[in-house]
């Protein structure tokens, strides 16, 4: 669907002729001017404007009445008065009105000193209250949830955080109570406001009203530092700002990228702090001693690794996941393939895709961006599930159908969250989404197998059909024909494991070509991988059958499945596990239960003792947490994001490729690295579709390759091969 | 002449009191639904220039000419609605009460002929919930129309269909404002949204929508039957036609009266309501509702129309008289008045939710004997930082009757401060 | 149970599961009452229009909009509870807190306060002390100024009442009988002399069931 495009125009505030896109909020617009008008209820974010806190009253000439800067959209021409005695005054008014119940407890607030309330307090309120009387008094703060804490003394009823939970995260459990000067912010009967996406509403208050509890009284803005990173917990790669008092990361707030996350974070990736600092951390070498581990030096956790991995040589084998950068997992592969002769390593737990598959699927106009979910004309979820797999898009699927009517079609094996905001929802048995995809995709051709495939997928034939009507949008309340039909297929991929894997895919090619994907500018597919950096790290030579760039390997290795196998049966001895634990990480546990327990050695860099690094890692090193890490990785639509790291290591632990380095060193291989940067540079030279790639141009919002001359490379290699 | 011996114009009062006017019988012998087969006869575009020619202005409240609202309406397919607000809560108010009671099918006949000159074709009756007795006696003359076929399918043959449905509300003055009605309508809390858009163009389930009031829709038979202009000829050149007029408080005889405009307002206080109780003076009255600006004693004979009333620095309103005399201390007044519009702010703007508050706060400081004279200048200053500061006009509602008392009856109010200070002070002693 | 205006001081509590969207196999929801509130989801484009219609049944069976009524009508409409509540607490009909089975609301807005209100609706509370069967309520303006005081009584709207008239409202009220039937509004004519060309006879009497439930 058509996105804005807004032209620039010209008006005059403060009797300053200013520039700005037509039609913005005067609030927006006034920026353009470094006009300031001041605002509580307004947050973009959150949907159109409300007008709700009066704050934002501003003159504009030839209204009489004032008008809300936040719901005035700007014209040419207009003249807008901020600084009019009658602004001040009605400015001046509505602080006064705000503060007449808020308690002003200002020096026992942890949101003293960066408050909106007391900043327009300050700036635009009168300095007084003529207000005698007794402000109301309750109990605070009380817990609202397990995270999040309620000071009901302090809200001034901005409606912002019940509007996120109705309108951004759809879940409807926090709202207003009661009405008029006793409306209060509450769940229903004591229930806590517990849902994947509520610590947004801390971040949303422009008061000290609620607050996130693991934060309160930490720290105050003037003992931290803030710094910007991208968190790698799961493949949405949201950009985050983390809160830094005296070595650790007290907190995540968001870092607005609309093309990643649209300024959200889910719980995991705020409430962060245990993963970073908590007592799982893993923060010195260990080594397996009596069958315990047992802290040690670098030293000897190298030799002792290296030692190992020479001994088993060919027969070694490596998985990489995780938050694994594309850096570290190109290191491992290097010493994988210089040096131990091995090709036996892999990064996706589903199994061997043929390569022409991969190399389809990186095909850059294929791919959907994430800002494509929003303005789609339909939007299929096939074989995943957001809030589950990459929490920050089902916000952004909702948004496309909230408020520009995105027809949502959902393919699962089990109910989902968004199922309720589906304009059809099929299902299919276990396992069986790659068999449902040739059903769709018979069903988007000449229907021949349509009743077969969707048989055996477990789905109904008849719901596939009409599955496939809406995606082409050939139904009859369908206008034909008026513009290219904008599909976005977000697809899991557990879509391409186990046997109907390499077919899904497949058929997947084949739903995209009969949609016109490749062809259609805002249709794309765009992968859920089950790795945080499962693009990344496929793009960097973490394949069996690739290395880097999507490059044919010169000798084909084992898969993730295989290497389970191979170890459980002794062909292979020794397994190198990058940030990754085949227990726990969506790994075939039957298979890799037996493999762990029978291979000779396995050296984990882990940055936590999960169960399966617990329990049979002879070797661990320490790995850094993304609030360490120095590096880049991908984002499922191609972006390459930069990490940066904002704190020191914890404890002993070393920056990833230096440890990756050392180990080659012990093993007779110079990896050629002694910084961070220059690892980076190796890869940039070794994936045609990244050269010339610089950290300098990732910048802080990063840059998807498909946007880059280099991408052609990709393009013209294949065409040539 | 005065109005209680003239002969008074009854369009929408007359022979209300019929027995079985609520039933469709005694509706239509009386030429009930004669009006819909004119209408339906009529294209579109021509029913709307007669009620555009009419001049009806909207009886709910602002005022708003009826047919220009109509032709807000986008044309097109898009599917639109009708909403009539009958949840007349205005202080003071009630006589939609006794159209709904008395003359149902009227409403029910308007809303079908308003429906086809706007091309709707899915309307709704929002009544307030307290207003059990007239949403029955609605519900079964909306069963009656749908089995005459004046209501449903293709009405009487025509290509006119409409959907009808009493919606009872549930105690929430804000939902007379017209975009809070709609918010209560969807199954929401009743606030006001943000205008723009205005329902016309964005309204109930984002279609565009006619809002209209009880009375208005009621009117609109009889300007189909007698033709806009004739209906034009009645009130005066701004303020056309009949109005009812809901009186109440200190007179004699309250009740509703149907007059036409532009006749001074005494001769509705005193000739036809009676006026205060012998020997006692109007001391202060609302012309339109609690929502308007007090007038006084000296200010009788203003003529009771939009125009007139709007020049006197307050309005016609809901056209509800609320009289009180001099037995009253305005201060009695005024903290009726902003207590009740504390009760119904809805609290989603600022200087709405706070402002009533923090009023009868101080009116109350008054009463106690905690007050100074200074605080009424406070008062007044927080009546100024609501007045076209807020949402919707629920705010001002308060802010401009209490500011006009504060205007009008200062030196009382500082005698009622100093009695008080002294017997607060003589308490303490 | 406990109602819903005493939540400003409370936390939640942890060991209760979020309220989210009740699944159907979770609340049970007597059948008249399902049966109603999907009559009147049926009615609108939006069945969530349905909210007050549905809560008002809610309450009829229930005596309020407790947390089960509540519970109940989001299970039938598919919502969350707690969408719901915040509508119920936001309308004065919709009780949320536990009242007594028969509503008094005595009218205490300007016209009706000039007129002796707020001396009758203390009376109307100290006959009503201690009778747990009774909800007396000031309430702003019913919409009845012309038969100011007044009150409504489970929703028959009566007056103008004398303090002399409140034993024989409230004993009406207990015994089921028609409330003051010659104070009913429904009995009135209009106000206006104009408006009637001849003499007609006063309208019937509005009466109450025994459940004080008019619907």
């Amino acid at each position: 669907m058509p996105r804005p495009n807004p032209r620039m125009i010209t008006f005059t505030i403060d009797g300053r002729e200013t520039q700005a896109p037509e039609s913005s909020m005067l609030v927006d617009a006034a920026k353009h001017g470094d006009v300031e008008i001041p605002v509580f209820c307004y947050e973009p974010k959150l949907g159109g404007p409300v007008g709700a806190c009066r704050m934002c009253l501003v003159e504009v000439e030839g209204i009489p009445k004032l008008q809300p800067g936040c719901a005035t959209p700007v014209k040419d021409g207009m003249v807008v008065n901020t600084q009019s005695e009658r602004v001040k005054e009605a400015q001046r008014g509505v602080v006064e009105f705000l503060l007449v119940n808020h308690p002003l407890d200002c020096p026992v607030c942890d949101k003293g000193g960066e408050c909106p309330l007391q900043d327009i307090s300050f700036g635009w309120g009168g300095g007084i209250s003529r207000f005698v009387e007794p402000k109301r008094h309750f109990v605070k703060p009380v817990e609202l949830s397990s995270k999040i804490a309620i000071d009901r003394e302090r809200c001034i009823l901005c409606y912002r955080c019940v509007r996120f939970s109705q309108d951004v995260s759809e879940d409807h459990q926090l709202v207003l109570l009661e009405r008029g000067a006793h409306s209060y912010v509450a769940t229903f009967d004591g229930h806590p406001y517990e849902a994947p996406f509520s610590g947004n509403i801390v971040e949303l208050c422009p008061v000290g009203a609620l607050t996130a509890l693991p934060y309160r009284f930490k720290a105050r803005p003037w003992d931290i530092e803030d710094a910007g990173t991208v968190c790698t917990l799961c493949p949405s790669q949201c950009n985050v700002t983390l809160t830094v008092r005296d070595e650790k990361v007290l907190r995540a707030l968001a870092r607005e990228n609309p093309e990643v996350d649209d300024g959200w974070l889910c719980n995991r990736g705020r409430f962060v702090r245990d993963a970073i600092h908590g007592p799982q951390r893993v923060t010195e070498p260990m080594i397996r001693d009596g069958g315990v581990l047992r802290p040690t030096t670098w030293e000897r956790a190298l030799a002792e690794a290296a030692g190992a991995l020479a001994r088993a040589g060919e027969h070694s084998a490596a998985l990489a996941g995780g938050g694994a950068t594309n850096e570290e997992g190109f290191l491992l592969a290097r010493i994988l393939r210089e040096r131990l002769g091995s090709p036996h390593i892999d990064s996706r737990p589903a199994g061997k895709l043929p390569l022409e598959l991969h190399r389809a699927l990186a095909e850059p106009s294929l791919q959907a961006r994430v800002s494509d979910l929003e303005h789609a004309h339909a939007v299929l979820v096939l074989d995943c599930d957001p809030v589950r797999d990459m929490p920050i898009i089902d916000l952004r699927i909702r948004k496309g159908v909230r408020h520009k009517g995105v027809a949502l079609a959902i393919a699962s094996q089990e109910p989902g969250a968004l199922d309720r905001r589906a304009a059809e929802v099929v299902r299919f048995a276990p396992g069986m989404g790659g068999v449902f995809a040739q059903a769709l995709a018979s069903a988007l051709g000449d229907g021949a197998e349509v009743d077969r495939l969707a048989q055996q997928a477990g789905s109904d034939a008849q719901a596939v059909r009409s599955l496939a009507t809406l995606l082409a949008g050939t139904g009859a309340q369908d206008a034909a024909g008026q513009e290219p039909r904008e599909v976005a297929i977000v697809w899991g991929e557990a879509l391409a494991s186990g046997e109907h894997g390499a077919a899904g895919v497949q058929a997947l090619l084949t739903i995209a070509q009969r949609l016109g994907l490749a062809e259609t500018s805002g249709a794309g597919l765009l992968e859920v991988p089950a790795e945080a950096n499962g693009r990344g790290l496929r793009e960097a030579g973490v394949l069996p059958n690739a290395g880097p760039g999507l490059r044919p390997s010169p000798e084909p290795g084992m898969d993730a499945r295989s290497i389970a196998r191979a170890l459980a049966g002794g062909d292979l001895t020794a397994l190198q596990l990058l940030q990754c634990d085949p227990l726990v990480d969506g790994y075939d546990r039957e298979l890799w239960a037996p493999a762990l327990e029978r291979a000779t050695t396995v050296i984990a860099h882990a940055s936590t003792l999960t169960e399966g690094i617990a329990e049979h890692a002879n070797v661990v090193f320490p790995a850094e947490s993304h609030a360490e890490k120095e590096g880049t990785v991908v984002h499922p639509d191609g972006r390459i994001q930069r990490l940066r790291p904002v704190i020191g290591r914890e404890g002993q632990t070393r920056a990833g490729w230096l440890v990756l380095a050392d180990l080659a060193a012990q093993l007779g291989l110079d990896l050629g690295v002694n910084t961070g940067p220059e690892v980076t540079e190796q890869l940039a030279e070794a994936v045609p579709f990244y050269a010339g790639l610089t950290l300098q141009e990732i910048g802080p919002k990063g840059v998807r390759w498909q946007d880059r001359d280099a991408a052609r490379r990709l393009h013209a290699e294949r065409v040539a091969g | 002449m005065s109005a209680a011996t003239a002969e008074r114009r009854m369009l929408l009062l007359n022979d209300i009191d019929e027995p079985g006017l609520a039933t469709r019988e005694v509706y239509e012998r009386r030429g009930g639904y004669e009006s819909l087969r004119k209408a339906l006869s009529m294209e579109p575009e021509a029913l709307l220039t007669e009620l555009k020619d009419s001049g009806l202005r909207g009886r709910g409240g602002a005022g708003f000419a009826m047919g220009t609202k109509v032709s807000f309406l986008p044309k097109g397919a898009a599917q639109k609605y009708l909403v009539c607000n009958a949840d007349e809560s205005e202080p003071g108010t009630f006589k939609d009460r006794e159209l709904m009671q008395k003359c149902p099918h009227m409403l029910i006949e308007g809303i079908a002929i308003a429906t086809w000159a706007a091309g709707i074709s899915r309307a709704f009756i929002y009544i307030r919930g307290e207003y059990v007795l007239q949403a029955d006696i609605l519900d079964a003359a909306l069963a009656e129309a749908r089995e005459a076929g004046y209501v449903g399918q293709n009405i009487l043959g025509s290509e006119h269909s409409l959907s009808l449905v009493v919606h009872r509300g549930a105690g929430a003055y804000i939902c007379g404002e017209e975009t809070g009605l709609l918010d209560s309508l969807e199954g929401k809390r009743g606030n006001p949204r943000l205008k723009p858009p205005f329902p016309a163009i964005n309204g109930l389930y984002q279609g565009p929508t006619l809002i209209n009031n009880v009375e208005t829709l009621s009117t609109v038979p009889s300007i189909v039957k007698m033709g806009g202009e004739a209906y034009a000829s009645l009130g005066t050149e701004t303020s056309k036609g009949t109005k009812l007029v809901s009186i109440s408080g200190h007179v004699q005889r309250p009740g509703n009266y149907e007059i036409e405009l532009g006749i001074p307002s005494r001769e509705i206080i005193y000739d036809l309501a009676g006026g205060p109780a012998d020997g006692r003076q109007v001391k202060c009255w609302f012309p339109g509702g609690s929502s308007s600006p007090v007038l006084t004693g000296d200010d009788l004979d203003i003529p009771y129309d939009f125009d007139s009333l709007a020049k006197a620095g307050t309005m016609l309103g809901s056209g509800a008289i609320i009289v009180v005399d001099d037995s009253t201390p305005i201060l009695d007044v005024a903290l009726k008045t902003a207590k009740f519009y504390r009760h119904e702010s809805c609290g989603k703007c600022t200087p709405c939710r706070e402002g009533t508050n923090w009023t009868v706060k101080m009116l109350e400081r008054i009463a106690a004997g905690e007050a100074t004279p200074m605080d009424l200048d406070i008062m007044a200053s927080v009546c100024t930082n609501i007045i076209g500061n807020c949402l919707c006009v629920l705010g001002d509602a308060m802010a401009m009757p209490i500011g006009s008392m504060i205007a009008k009856f200062r030196g009382e109010f500082e005698q009622s401060i100093e009695q008080a200070r002294l017997a607060a002070e003589g308490a303490l002693v | 149970m406990s109602g819903f205006a005493s939540g400003w001081d409370q936390a939640t509590d942890r060991d209760k599961l979020p309220a989210e969207i009740p699944s159907p196999d979770q609340v049970e929801v007597p059948a008249a009452l399902r049966q109603e509130i999907e009559g009147h989801m049926s009615l609108y484009p939006d069945p969530t229009s349905a909210a007050l219609p549905a809560l008002a049944a809610a309450q009829r069976v229930h005596g309020w909009c407790s947390p089960e009524a509540i519970e109940q009508v989001a299970c039938v409409m598919q919502v969350t509870p707690a969408s719901l509540a915040a509508v119920a607490t936001f309308y004065d009909m919709l009780e949320t807190e536990p009242v007594g089975r028969h509503s008094v609301y005595v009218c205490t807005n300007i016209s009706c306060s000039l007129r002796g209100a707020d001396a009758l609706l203390d009376a109307v509370k100290a006959a009503a002390e201690g009778d747990g069967e009774l909800n007396v309520r000031a309430f702003e303006c019913l919409g009845a100024c012309d038969i100011a005081p007044m009150a409504s009584v489970d929703g028959v709207y009566v007056g103008p009442l004398a303090i002399e008239d409140v034993p024989q409202l409230l004993d009406d009220v207990r015994s089921g009988r028609p409330v003051l039937p010659e104070k009913q509004l429904a009995r009135m004519l209009v106000a206006d002399p104009a408006a009637n060309s001849q003499q007609y006879p006063s309208h019937p009497v509005q009466s109450v069931d025994n459940e004080g439930q008019r619907r």
